[in-house]
């Protein structure tokens, strides 16, 4: 390793960890049970809900179509699909709060601004959908056909075929894709900022409005549960990672041809 | 090795640098400070979500300063909220040169600046125009004493508008506007209490209730149960506010709803004219109507406070201050004292007051109340989510 790209990858390191020695210095002496409001309770659970529903769905969606391409080999396919990649979030909201709010195709179907975040969720669904057939495709790109075809001349039913010749390679692209998403969605702004409601709010829309509405005392709120959500995060990383550890690594000598 | 010292003493030398500098110093009189702000610049920062305020600085007061002082003025627009806690920060870590020269500030914000020391003082003695304003709008700002940290820029008033092509019996009353809510639903609504005119409808039910005696702070369970029964025939019942008066402005604009509100009874003439707001619109005054003043200051670490000085003059004259009260760019009252003014500027203000838009001044000014202090809105903004629940 070069001297240069040490000193870049330990400036890069430096960054989360001055982010979380900023956020626990900011942190000290703050009264933890002021977060036991009924604003905060009920964006933790609304954020739970929007972020696991959005990723699975995303997760599957992706995985499905990145399947179907690649048993198809429709390139024209995937490089379309790529297409919402290029929209950035805020105009992805927009575009569908246009679409959701009023009157225009779906009204009455499906409202923007309601409690049930469908049309958050619906938004992340299509812009993640893309993200998560990008790092799943490739490792289809890589997949040894030869399971595929061991498992059909064994006579095993589709569902069975997918288990033990794709599934075992899949687990590491999803976990990836699947915390990625997790710490974006549950964090974010600007997309429940406009569609959603304003009570309860996700976690990333009440932190930054309680960040922000020049009430200093309450700025320690957002950086208290921005500092909670990055263990959060951090710990489930870790765990699932450790817990997958074995698997991936018996899985990943194999694959080598 | 000897690469991480050079790297460490390299850091030193950046964090050194940045901390090294001492305040700006403030001229004694005007004249000097005028000599001294001679070709600098002065960074204003302000709220830029209105276009005419915007076009009203950049258009007219811009040239002008640098017409006649040198001065140039760059707008930054940035929310107030987030200024004032740039420039908190900037206290803590003793940054005693800021960016901000001059900045447009009121109410709470004002309050926690005033606390947090981030403002110059005695601002009044040095700037000549200071001696025009209305001494009652220049000395207290939302119920918090004003003592010399900011000057008076403008004073409003809260009021309504409705578009009287679909509203045949506007309300005249908070009574009778409750009631009109219930006949049509989905037709009104208000924006978030963290905003600050959702806030101010908020503290306007509460005086019709309880009068000024809610001023302390504690607001009784009963308002709270009663603000509740509103929700099920607001938009969306209630169910979600617009997030600022910008986005309730587009539901008016779009015809969503049939009535907006806001700080400065002229602030929806340029709308109207320039199409944007239904050509019906026109101005609702019901029982009560609070009164605004909004302000001037000069942050601690301001790098140019000569030139703000000079700025916030040109921003008192009275030409400017008819400029802004204008229709053309923004319709914002003047913070002047009239009867300060002599015969020709007077008769010039007085003979702005017609827009189809605007309110009757006289019952205007007959039903203005003042604000509730700060304790009353931060009360509002932490127990109004059981509302919108």
């Amino acid at each position: 390793m070069s001297r240069s790209s040490l000193w870049l990858s330990l400036f890069v390191l430096a960054l989360p960890f001055t982010g979380v020695a900023f956020l626990i210095h900011e942190t000290v002496g703050f009264d933890w049970s002021e977060l036991n409001d009924a604003a905060w309770r009920a964006s933790l659970t609304v954020t739970l809900y929007v972020t696991i529903v959005s990723t699975v769905i995303s997760l599957v969606i992706g995985t499905w179509l990145a399947r179907s391409v690649y048993r198809r080999r429709s390139t024209w396919l995937a490089s379309l699909l790529r297409w919402p990649m290029f929209v950035p979030h805020v105009a992805a909201a927009y575009l569908f709060y246009v679409l959701f709010s009023g009157g225009f195709p779906f009204y009455g179907l499906v409202e923007a601004n309601e409690r049930h975040h469908l049309v958050v969720i619906l938004t992340y669904v299509w812009k993640e959908v893309p993200f998560v057939f990008l790092m799943v495709i490739g490792t289809y790109a890589q997949l040894n056909r030869g399971y595929v075809d061991m498992a059909k001349t064994l006579q095993l039913t589709p569902f069975e075929q997918f288990k033990v010749a794709e599934w075992p390679f899949l687990v590491k692209p999803l976990l990836d894709s699947f915390w990625v998403l997790v710490a974006f969605i549950s964090f974010a702004y600007e997309v429940p900022a406009l569609l959603g409601v304003t009570f309860p709010e996700l976690l990333g829309v009440l932190a930054y409005e309680r960040l922000t509405t020049g009430l200093f005392l309450n700025a320690y709120e957002s950086y208290a549960v921005a500092l909670i959500w990055t263990l959060f995060i951090f710990i489930g990383v870790i765990g699932s990672y450790a817990v997958t550890a074995k698997r991936r690594r018996r899985i990943e000598r194999g694959v080598r041809r | 090795m000897r690469r991480l010292k050079q790297f460490g003493l390299m850091l030193s030398l950046i964090f050194l640098a940045a901390c090294g500098t001492t305040r700006a110093e403030i001229a004694p009189t005007f004249e000097q400070a005028a000599e001294e702000a001679k070709q600098s610049t002065v960074n204003f920062y302000m709220w830029g979500g209105d276009d005419g305020i915007n076009r009203y600085i950049d258009e007219y007061v811009a040239p002008r300063l640098k017409e006649t002082y040198d001065v140039e003025l760059n707008r930054v627009p940035m929310d107030t909220a987030e200024f004032v806690r740039q420039l908190s920060l900037d206290k803590r870590a003793n940054r005693e040169e800021g960016t901000i020269d001059l900045m447009w500030i009121n109410g709470d914000n004002f309050r926690n600046a005033a606390e947090a020391d981030l403002l110059q003082g005695d601002l009044l003695d040095k700037i000549p125009n200071a001696a025009l304003l209305n001494e009652e709008a220049q000395s207290i700002d939302a119920g918090t004493p004003t003592n010399g940290l900011e000057v008076a820029w403008g004073n409003v008033q809260f009021v309504m508008h409705y578009d009287a092509d679909k509203v045949k019996n506007p309300p005249t009353t908070f009574d009778e506007l409750h009631r009109w809510t219930e006949e049509n639903p989905g037709r009104f609504t208000y924006p978030e209490v963290t905003d600050f005119t959702g806030n101010a409808f908020v503290r306007h039910l509460l005086y019709a209730e309880y009068g000024a005696g809610a001023g302390d702070g504690e607001i009784p369970e009963d308002f709270w149960e009663k603000l509740a029964t509103w929700s099920p025939y607001l938009w969306k019942q209630g169910a979600t506010y617009p997030k600022s008066l910008a986005q309730l402005d587009q539901l008016y604009a779009a015809g969503d709803v049939w009535m907006t509100m806001g700080f400065n009874e002229r602030r929806a003439e340029a709308e109207r004219n320039d199409g944007v707001f239904p050509n019906g619109t026109r101005a609702l005054v019901l029982e009560h109507s609070i009164a605004s003043t909004h302000f001037l200051a000069v942050p601690f670490n301001a790098k140019n406070p000569n030139g703000a000085l000079v700025v916030i003059n040109e921003l008192l004259s009275p030409e400017a201050q008819l400029a802004k009260q204008d229709a053309t760019y923004w319709g914002d009252g003047t913070s002047l004292d009239l009867t300060k003014l002599d015969a020709a500027d007077r008769d010039a203000f007085l003979k702005l007051d017609d827009g189809v838009t605007y309110p009757d001044p006289e019952r205007l000014a007959e039903r203005s109340i003042p604000d509730y202090g700060p304790a009353v809105i931060d009360a509002i903004r932490e127990e109004w989510d059981r509302v919108a629940q």
